[in-house]
């Protein structure tokens, strides 16, 4: 008989070995895949058992935090937003239905904690971890100028500093409230005109006459023209078989370049991009960033490309065979995000030089040490310092006694350009005005739009963009 | 050392299980560690030196690490009925009491559990009567009809207490059917089979119980029942063939049930694709499996997993009794479970070893039995949540909330004790002087020649 309780022994031992392999299977081996399926809460729950770290302003000021509470004896983390309406869509929210946009998902690891070496304890779970903050380049003065302006309108307000990169205001109208997003989501989507885009990086709109900055540079790079190359315009030109003509049909009769890019000619800018061809003009806009996009420490695939689009398609910018006349005045085929102009702007501003717009300064951990630091690196050499300069010249023209006069600042010089770009309504514009201020020495870059306007972007965006430059120069930049 | 001050010793740690539990749970929880969680710390050490000072009297000789082991696994038990369910956890330690209470009555009443031998028809009519009884007057809780209600609120679950008068019955039939079933006499299919006359009776009653449980809606315990019974015809047979042909009747039955009752089907659906319905029938299982990944190898420790939703509610249905494993596994993490599985793997051997240890053949299936079902029980219910086996409802013993399934526990233990203690004590005859004197002249006059 003992034999037989030994045998039974092990047929029992034989079954409580299945249990732990197979709970080992559950709990240890197959655990992630299991706390990765959609609606586990106990993946959701964990989320709030962190202590996130806040999203600050460039001035500290709070744009997002976690607040503790008690909920059934453990200590659990809510996140709110103290100003949820100051830049919803850059911020973004990290909520475990709808999930993580903006700031809160490019810096999620940061934020809560897991980022560089973890320690042995940290590693096990053992020791709590705590998110570090985020402090961002936003000027809070400046982005509440750019919202309070563009309220009520759909269009955006992007300013930078063009010798680092920061991103000082980064503002998309509609915005939201991000408090609301986890009681009133359906709400929000539910308002017109799509409050969830970050229309700085994902609006993209044909950028009309603010190109003109670009084939201006191509026009100097090429050795062809000078910026007193003289030119005589009979109110039409004939391009891809078809009369091009400038805006409300003016006629200006002889102008050189300068004159040409203060008055925003059609037709000028149509036969220097003839001149040029598809092949220079496109070699230009590579240099300025068309057909790539900086991260600007947004999450990945959230910054649109800027360029020359079939459809959904990002088109090779040098490529031959193409309206070059309308490109030149930025039509055709065109479309770009307001990040992208402002890019355009602050090159020329910067010498030359696009530096990588970035919006996370800094980030220091619960106990106050930073942990990182924004260096400031080179996006691209747009062009030379020379022609930068003589470019710059050009655009100051335009503020001084051209079609952007209402960006005028009392005091010093501003750079800049209008566009009132076609739209598929009759009458309604999108609205540009890019710039930068002082003209002498910048140490800010605007990118202005306001969509279906029916006015000009002169007489829409620039004083928008003249408000945004002003507050960010008070401010002592 | 003598056994019972070697108990004493495991006893200890059993006792700094339960103290450093409360403690975790309690600043986890940032509970003050109120007078409450004390009383129930100081209540259960109290009844279990009350138990142990039983032991002394009673049964001096018995195995020392018995009641340690049960101490440690209750200990874990409470600990964590506490953390999910403080008034639940005051409530199983009024059961505990009941449960002292009756180790220590079959301690002193039951001098030999020879007792039982000549009464094992009447158990397994018992048995079977007084599932009768549960299905007539019973209460259907969560699916199943298995609890009688008492009038003071409380409901009693009797087909705890059968398992251990069926085991009562098997024991004592089987013993003395054991030189006629080790002889097969037909085949079936090369499967040597016991004669029908010799088998008849107790796959009758074994049958009958199954048969009353299936119309209860209840099939974690037939299944219990059924290897309990697997188990101890092996053991008095010896015969793998009979294991093989039950295990066969087994699963033909189990299809057959699954072909006709919905309810059955219902559960292996939710067994093999529990996240095929995760809102419904898989719900309860999905949220357990969630609960013990959450966990990991270590476990975020007590009182500071997610088991209690914002409302209040379990975030596992049924968290106090069927799912007290997940509660337990969700917070102490795998390695936390091992420890458990072993703690339920060493008391099975434990028991065994008493079995192993018996002198007599009654005394062996007896204990083999009791010991048994403590683990076919333990892995009828892992094995459910784990997803070994469909998921069926019965405690896990010592740690699931419920007084009838503690009481009948301790029951068990006792018994096994008392089996222990008998097979152990040392032989010492009580001869009266006289004959003793008469035997050695008696040996002196053969000559000086002694027998051993």
């Amino acid at each position: 008989m003992n034999r037989s309780i030994r045998r039974l022994f092990w047929v029992l031992s034989g079954g409580f070995v299945l249990l732990a392999c197979t709970l080992g299977y559950w709990q240890v081996i197959h655990a992630s895949a299991i706390d990765n399926r959609p609606g586990n809460p106990q993946t959701i729950q964990r989320t709030l058992l962190v202590a996130r770290g806040a999203i600050l302003a460039s001035d500290g000021s709070k744009l997002a935090v976690s607040v503790a509470s008690n909920q059934q004896g453990q200590r659990v983390y809510q996140r709110t937003y103290p100003n949820g309406t100051f830049a919803p869509q850059t911020i973004g929210y990290a909520n475990t239905v709808q999930g993580m946009t903006g700031l809160e998902d490019s810096q999620n690891g940061y934020l809560t904690g897991d980022y560089g070496a973890q320690s042995l304890l940290g590693s096990l779970g053992l020791r709590a971890r705590r998110g570090a903050n985020v402090t961002t380049t936003l000027d809070v003065a400046a982005q509440e100028i750019a919202n309070r302006d563009l309220a009520g309108k759909q269009g955006a307000v992007i300013a930078l500093d063009p010798r680092t990169g920061a991103v000082l205001v980064m503002a998309s109208s509609p915005g939201f409230d991000l408090s609301q997003v986890d009681t009133n989501f359906r709400h929000i989507i539910a308002q017109p005109g799509g409050p969830l885009l970050n229309r700085t990086v994902q609006g993209r709109y044909p950028p009309g006459s603010t190109f003109k900055v670009v084939t201006a540079t191509a026009a100097l790079e090429s050795g062809l023209f000078t910026p007193m190359s003289m030119f005589d315009d009979t109110g039409s030109v004939l391009a891809s078989g078809q009369l091009l003509h400038n805006f409300n049909n003016e006629q200006f009769g002889p102008n050189n370049l300068t004159q040409a890019l203060t008055f925003s000619i059609n037709t000028t800018f149509a036969k220097v991009g003839l001149a040029l061809g598809a092949q220079r003009l496109g070699q230009t806009m590579n240099a300025f960033g068309f057909g790539r996009a900086p991260s600007v420490d947004l999450p990945a695939g959230t910054v649109f490309v800027s360029g020359r689009v079939s459809g959904n398609t990002i088109l090779s910018n040098t490529q031959s065979g193409e309206d070059v006349a309308r490109i030149a005045i930025g039509q055709e085929q065109l479309l770009v995000t307001p990040l992208q102009m402002a890019l355009v702007s602050g090159g020329i501003a910067n010498h030359g030089l696009i530096m990588n717009p970035y919006l996370v300064q800094k980030i220091t951990d619960s106990s106050g040490s930073v942990v990182f630091t924004h260096h400031t690196s080179v996006y691209s050499r747009a062009t030379s310092p020379q022609i930068a300069a003589e470019v710059n010249t050009m655009m100051r023209d335009v503020v001084k006694e051209g079609t952007g006069t209402a960006a005028a600042l009392s005091g010093l010089d501003v750079a800049g350009k209008t566009g009132t770009a076609q739209t598929s309504t009759n009458g309604l514009y999108d609205a540009w005005f890019i710039g930068f201020a002082p003209a002498q020495a910048p140490t800010v870059a605007v990118a202005v739009i306001v969509e279906n306007s029916p006015l000009t972007g002169g007489v829409v965006s620039a004083p928008i963009a003249h408000d945004v430059m002003q507050s960010i120069l008070a401010g002592g930049r | 050392m003598s056994p019972r001050t070697r108990e004493l010793g495991f006893l200890i740690p059993a006792a700094l299980v339960g103290v450093l539990g409360t403690a975790s749970v309690a600043s986890a929880q940032s509970r003050t560690l109120g007078s409450g969680a004390f009383t129930i710390l100081g209540v259960v050490v109290g009844l279990f030196v009350l138990m142990h000072i039983a032991l002394r009297l009673r049964t001096p000789f018995a195995d020392p690490y018995l009641l340690p082991i049960v101490a440690t696994i209750t200990a874990l038990g409470m600990v964590t009925l506490y953390r999910i369910n403080p008034v639940l956890a005051r409530e199983q330690v009024l059961w505990l009491g009941v449960a002292t209470a009756v180790f220590i009555l079959v301690l002193a009443c039951l001098p030999d559990h020879h007792l039982f031998e000549q009464y094992r028809y009447l158990c397994g009519l018992a048995a079977v009567g007084l599932l009768m009884v549960t299905m007539i007057f019973g209460t259907n809780i969560s699916g199943a009809k298995l609890w009688i209600r008492l009038p003071g609120g409380q409901s009693l679950q009797p087909s705890e207490l059968t398992k251990i008068l069926l085991v009562l019955f098997l024991a004592g039939y089987l013993r003395d059917k054991r030189e006629l079933l080790a002889v097969p006499t037909r085949r079936i299919a090369g499967i040597a089979l016991p004669p029908v006359a010799v088998l008849g009776p107790v796959v009758l009653l074994v049958g009958a119980c199954l048969g009353v449980l299936g119309l209860l809606n209840d099939f974690g315990t037939p299944l219990l029942y059924f290897g309990v019974f697997i188990a101890m015809l092996y053991i008095a047979s010896g015969r793998g063939s009979y294991v093989v042909a039950s295990l066969t009747f087994l699963t033909v039955g189990a299809v057959a049930i699954w072909a006709v009752i919905p309810h059955v089907q219902t559960r292996v659906d939710a067994w093999l694709h529990p996240f095929a319905d995760a809102q419904g029938q898989g719900y309860q299982i999905v949220q357990s499996l969630y609960a013990l990944a959450n966990a990991g190898l270590i476990g975020p420790g007590w009182g500071q997993g997610f088991l209690i939703g914002p409302n209040g509610n379990y975030v596992v249905p049924v968290l106090d009794t069927d799912f007290i494993f997940t509660a337990y596994a969700a917070e102490l993490g795998f390695i936390g479970a091992m420890a458990l599985l072993c703690l339920f793997i060493v008391l099975v051997a434990r028991g065994l070893t008493i079995a192993a240890q018996a002198p007599d053949g009654y005394s062996k299936l007896l204990a083999a039995g009791l010991a048994t079902t403590l683990g076919i029980q333990g892995f009828v219910i892992i094995g459910g949540i784990v997803r070994v086996i469909p998921l069926t409802g019965v405690t896990l013993p010592f740690m699931s909330y419920g007084g009838s399934s503690v009481v009948t526990n301790f029951a068990i233990i006792a018994m096994l004790l008392i089996i222990s203690h008998r097979s152990r004590v040392p032989f010492r005859p009580r001869v009266p002087r006289a004959v003793r004197a008469e035997a050695q002249r008696q040996m002196e006059s053969m000559g000086g020649v002694t027998s051993e």
